[in-house]
């Protein structure tokens, strides 16, 4: 290993004629970081604290024996994703090809870092997820139905996850179901939001504007926190869990500004296909969903799906209301005295986590973008 | 509003568009003055005037676009709902004349996320209810008759200028309408272009389809209009048929009119 870094610096900082003084000092300090860094990564640290906390990063304080909920969850989202890349992106050979690798090396880490049992599990639920791509693809699903499948499955894995309680969810697979469960509820609140500041009813226009404004002029963790205190205020005797009313809060907080975004794509549809679709008797439901959203949104993809990232990351915060996600219970593990050298190879492992993830959800954001751009004048 | 259906006795069985001392306003701008047009079936009405005469706002009246302040308009035997109508609730009222009405716009207006296919079986399966299968089938035959079978699957960017006209025609079509208004409907097309788009009009004159168009071809005005009316000022100056307007006009106006654009 320490032979294939050195290789790898001698090659680049001695094979090049150096031809600017700039590069003299940038390469070399570059190299060294890089060199340094991966002599850190393949030598000295010590993963195994990754390794053997796997199951608490990944889902926080969830019951050991009821794991089979969160594979279930896993694999729900890996067919999910595939679907949803099925609709915009077509499954090439090469495309396969970097995916069956990341799939086999997936399943191999989990095995080793874990078991073999997780390993095949992992495995098995990213090739379910390329399956839905391939089938999705070939079959050209309507759109329609692929979003009522995307609210299936979100449901069935709220259903299926929530026996244990709501109060033990955490780690990776929290922030996850979070964003994606706060990602839905911010769109459809988030357009009717924008509808109604656009609505020809006077109070309907005001209430929605009071509330874009309000919400977009404070900070996100004063109203999770916020929320959190009120819904016990105003419903005494029911107990909401903690998590439902971190969900509430974000999807409340991050609605506003899903508003505005649609609101400038509603603005950026042409009125002459307004009076088009009016000229057709089409109903003002009709025309919302059938003509104006789909070119409005199409519009703000980009800011939408930017908008998802912010969720995931702001995800971190709901530690303020005592839920462990990804980043608290990476922090829960350095806690333990037993892992107080580890602090590096922890956080490594959560920033190489939320780049990949991150990464993976800017990729698809860029091809639904081209995807949609599809006729369009 | 709960008066829409008119009694039978003050409208013509065969009138589908009357139009009774109607006046329109944008703010203090009098645009429409004491309109009285009546359209009959199978008719075909063409309007010529100056630009800025208020032609697009007469013709976009006739499908609730445009709002009157005052006078009458009955389509298809219904009162257009005005302004204050509106206000409490007249859009389903709309909606049932502008099933009837087709219209094509200058700008030929298509969704450009949707197939050309899908443009023309939308508002049938949206409004009427058709099935899918039957509006896609129905919308493959409208496509055939505008000569477009072949461009269905297109996206109308994919399409040229006459092409789309011809795919906004279809749509249009698609809903049976009783009537057909046409604002410009070549007046955005390259040269070349234009006598596709004509001749698709020439068909639906032929078929008996009462339509309202405005437009800049005299040409073709002459050629199948039953009526010409000349709007000046918001004042219908003159109406006739193309002889009378185009040969022997009775008005100044008219003649000025017609000199400027029949020299170009
Ligand atoms: N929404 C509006 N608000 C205010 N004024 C308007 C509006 N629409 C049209 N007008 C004015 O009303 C007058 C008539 O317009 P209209 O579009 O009906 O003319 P037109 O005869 O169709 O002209 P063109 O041949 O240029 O299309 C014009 O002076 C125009 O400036
Ligand atoms: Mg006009």
């Amino acid at each position: 290993m320490t032979t294939v870094a050195l290789r790898w610096v001698h090659r680049n900082l001695f094979a090049k004629p150096f031809d600017a003084a700039l590069s003299l000092v940038v390469i070399p300090l570059m190299a060294w970081a890089v060199y340094a860094f991966a002599y850190w990564v393949l030598v000295q640290a010590h993963w195994q604290v990754v390794g053997g906390s796997f199951k608490v990063l990944m889902t926080g304080i969830y019951p050991a024996d009821q794991l089979w909920r969160a594979w279930f969850s896993v694999a729900t989202i890996c067919a999910m994703f595939g679907a949803g890349l099925g609709l915009s992106v077509r499954p090439g050979r090469a495309a396969l090809t970097v995916v069956a690798l990341v799939v086999t090396l997936t399943g191999v880490m989990v095995a080793v870092a874990i078991d073999a049992h997780s390993g095949m599990l992992a495995a098995g639920s990213a090739a379910l997820g390329v399956a839905a791509w391939c089938g999705v693809h070939r079959s050209a699903l309507d759109q329609r139905l692929a979003l009522s499948g995307l609210l299936a499955g979100v449901v069935a894995i709220f259903v299926v996850l929530s026996p244990p309680g709501f109060d033990v969810w955490g780690g990776l697979l929290l922030s996850v179901v979070l964003t994606i469960a706060v990602s839905i509820l911010t769109l459809s609140f988030g357009i009717l939001l924008a509808l109604g500041r656009q609505s020809r009813i006077t109070s309907l226009r005001l209430i929605s504007t009071a509330y874009i404004e309000t919400m977009r002029s404070v900070p996100l963790i004063l109203v999770v926190y916020w929320i959190w205190i009120i819904v016990p205020l105003l419903a005494p005797d029911t107990s909401v869990p903690g998590l439902l009313r971190g969900m509430a809060g974000f999807a409340l907080f991050f609605a506003a500004y899903v508003a505005e975004y649609v609101r400038s794509g509603l603005q950026a549809v042409p009125k002459g296909q307004i009076e088009a679709a009016r000229s057709l008797a089409m109903s003002s439901w009709t025309l919302n969903v059938d003509i104006v959203l789909p070119q409005a949104l199409r519009v703000v993809v980009p800011s939408l799906v930017g908008q998802i990232l912010d969720i995931f990351n702001g995800a971190t915060l709901v530690f303020i209301i005592g839920l462990t996600d990804f980043l608290r219970a990476g922090q829960m593990i350095l806690a333990d005295p037993q892992n107080s050298g580890r602090t590096y190879e922890i956080y490594v492992f959560l920033f190489a986590v939320y780049l990949a993830i991150g990464g993976v959800i800017t990729y698809a954001s860029r091809r639904l973008e081209t995807h949609l751009a599809r006729g369009s004048r | 509003m709960n008066a829409i259906q008119v009694p039978a006795a003050t409208i013509s069985r065969d009138v589908i568009v009357g139009i009774a001392r109607l006046n329109k306003s944008f703010g203090t701008f009098h645009v429409l003055k004491d309109i009285d047009l009546d359209v009959g079936r199978g008719e075909v009405v063409v309007i010529i005037g100056a630009s800025g005469s208020g032609k697009s706002t007469l013709i976009r009246g006739v499908n609730g676009l445009e709002m009157y302040q005052s006078g009458r308009l009955t389509v298809d035997g219904f009162d257009m709902p005005t302004e204050a109508d509106r206000e409490i609730g007249g859009e389903r009222e709309l909606a049932r004349i502008r099933k009837g009405v087709g219209m094509v716009f200058q700008q030929f207006n298509l969704f450009p996320h949707m197939s050309a296919l899908d443009n023309v079986a939308i508002a049938p399966i949206r409004v009427r209810g058709h099935t899918p299968d039957e509006a896609k089938a129905n919308a493959l035959r409208l496509l055939e008759r505008v000569g477009l079978r072949d461009h269905a699957h297109k996206f109308p960017d994919q399409l040229s200028g006459g092409q789309q006209q011809r795919v906004a025609i279809a749509r249009s079509l698609a809903m049976a309408p009783h009537i057909m208004l046409f604002d410009e409907p070549t007046s955005a097309l390259d040269p070349e272009m234009v006598g596709e788009v004509l001749d698709v009009m020439r068909g639906l004159a032929r078929e008996g389809m009462t339509m309202m168009i405005v437009t800049h071809e005299m040409g073709f005005a002459r050629e199948v209009a039953d009526r010409v009316v000349y709007i000046d000022h918001g004042r219908i100056l003159e109406i006739g048929t193309p002889a009378e307007i185009f040969d022997r006009p009775t008005h100044e106006r008219t003649r000025t009119f017609l000199s400027r654009v029949l020299r170009h």
